[in-house]
């Protein structure tokens, strides 16, 4: 996951828009970045510029545009939709939504539905620790190897290095060599003249 | 109810107000210049007072405050050539002042029982700077130059700020990671120390975000605007 989550709340009502950040903000359980979006002429622009993903909205603002062509617009095929329900909708409608919050909801129920919708597709990736041929390839990255050489060295292919090397920078979220040098001093799993990138009479 | 505020600050809005209520606009303060002890004088009278383009500041200062607020360049009547001073002066700020001063709290907060990871720690962060100062740098020696002559009413055909904005990086994202690595990995004592740098780092990622927020919405828009004015002049 990278960085927070970005939710876009769709609703005319200031009142309940404002209400609904209110509630977000209290329940302080995501990483979240909300916006609000009064019309849905301005979707446009908010796509475009923000890039949410999510969007909370009052089905009865969408006037005669499908939720399709919204997310067709939005350019993002995992964009999920909530439906915010305020007044009585047509069950065929609210369907199409990924889920429902309704005005009436709790701030439990509300953020247990937004947690739902959010962690569902990558759910047990996290915490997960290295493998000893992760941990091998960290040590040739902070010798100052290039992928190729690493290949070369575990008999592998650059191919597999180079996603070695991302699901690495899933688990540590360290993406830098300097980063995984620190990494790797911190764990003991090199000695500091075994590296290549450090200049050795800076100490301070 | 008289201090009762809706909405943005305006010019007739006293400015020790302002800088009570919103603290971070001390920074913006400085970079234009501008002095402390000017008493009750409003926005605006302290802003003619140091020849500082009030409608440029309240745009910063408005724009700070709400990172959501729309804004359309033409409509601000900002002065470009403010704007750029102001950016010149943020640079100076962060690679003069900011980034040092982070440094050294760094080595007093560090454990001096880990001399090896030390080491590497302060790599990490000095390559970090080296990477804001050639951001930076690009801007000073090629984007501001490009700005005064356009100011001039000439246009180079060589360059134009599109080719800056399609570069342009997040520069703060690897001080974000930066922040994590300490968080998460350094085997820190829990000292004043490492909190006093740790509050600044935060501080600089959040100061560094809104000042590309500045460049990206205001600083551009205002270059292609006077680009086509430019452009359709014979």
């Amino acid at each position: 996951m990278n960085g927070s989550v970005k939710i876009a709340i769709i609703e005319p009502s200031l009142l309940i828009r404002s209400g609904l950040i209110t509630i977000l903000h209290r329940l302080n359980m995501i990483q979240t970045d909300v916006f609000e979006v009064a019309e849905v002429e301005q979707l446009k622009s908010v796509f475009g510029r923000r890039n949410p993903d999510i969007l909370v909205i009052n089905p009865s603002v969408l006037g005669l545009i499908s939720l399709q062509q919204i997310k067709k617009m939005s350019g993002n095929s995992d964009l999920k939709c909530i439906a915010l329900q305020n007044s009585l909708f047509d069950n065929a409608i609210l369907k199409a939504y990924d889920d429902v919050i309704s005005i009436y909801d709790s701030a439990e129920q509300i953020g247990e539905k937004l947690t739902r919708t959010i962690i569902e597709p990558e759910s047990n990736k996290r915490h997960e620790s290295l493998t000893l041929r992760e941990k091998e390839i960290i040590i040739c990255v902070i010798k100052g190897m290039t992928n190729k050489q690493i290949a070369e060295k575990l008999y592998l292919s650059t191919h597999t290095i180079i996603s070695h090397r991302r699901n690495i920078a899933a688990k540590l979220q360290i993406h830098s060599t300097a980063g995984l040098t620190i990494y790797a001093i911190v764990n003991k799993m090199v000695e500091l003249d075994e590296i290549k990138d450090l200049p050795n009479s800076n100490g301070e | 109810m008289t201090n009762f505020r809706l909405g943005k600050y305006r010019e007739s809005d006293s400015m020790s107000k302002l800088l009570c209520e919103k603290y971070f606009t001390l920074l913006v303060l400085s970079r234009f210049g501008i002095a402390l002890g000017f008493g009750n004088k409003s926005i605006g009278e302290v802003c003619r007072d140091t020849g500082v383009d009030t409608n440029t500041f309240l745009t910063i200062i408005n724009l700070l405050m709400d990172k959501n607020l729309e804004i359309k360049y033409s409509e601000t009547s900002c002065s470009l050539e403010s704007l750029t001073n102001y950016l010149h002066n943020s640079h100076t700020y962060f690679l003069n002042y900011r980034l040092p001063e982070i440094r050294t709290k760094l080595v007093e907060a560090l454990d001096p029982a880990q001399k090896e990871l030390n080491k590497a720690v302060l790599h990490y962060f000095d390559e970090y700077v080296l990477q804001v100062h050639k951001h930076m740098k690009y801007e000073e020696k090629n984007v501001f130059p490009y700005v005064r002559s356009l100011l001039q009413g000439e246009k180079k055909d060589n360059y134009n700020i599109g080719i800056f904005s399609k570069q342009h990086d997040q520069i703060e994202v690897k001080l974000t990671e930066f922040k994590h690595i300490l968080i998460k990995y350094y085997p820190a004592k829990s000292t004043n120390e490492i909190n006093s740098v740790l509050f600044d780092i935060f501080n600089c990622e959040k100061d560094l975000a809104s000042h590309n927020a500045i460049e990206d919405r205001l600083f551009v828009p205002a270059i292609l605007d006077l680009e086509n004015k430019i452009g359709k002049k014979p």
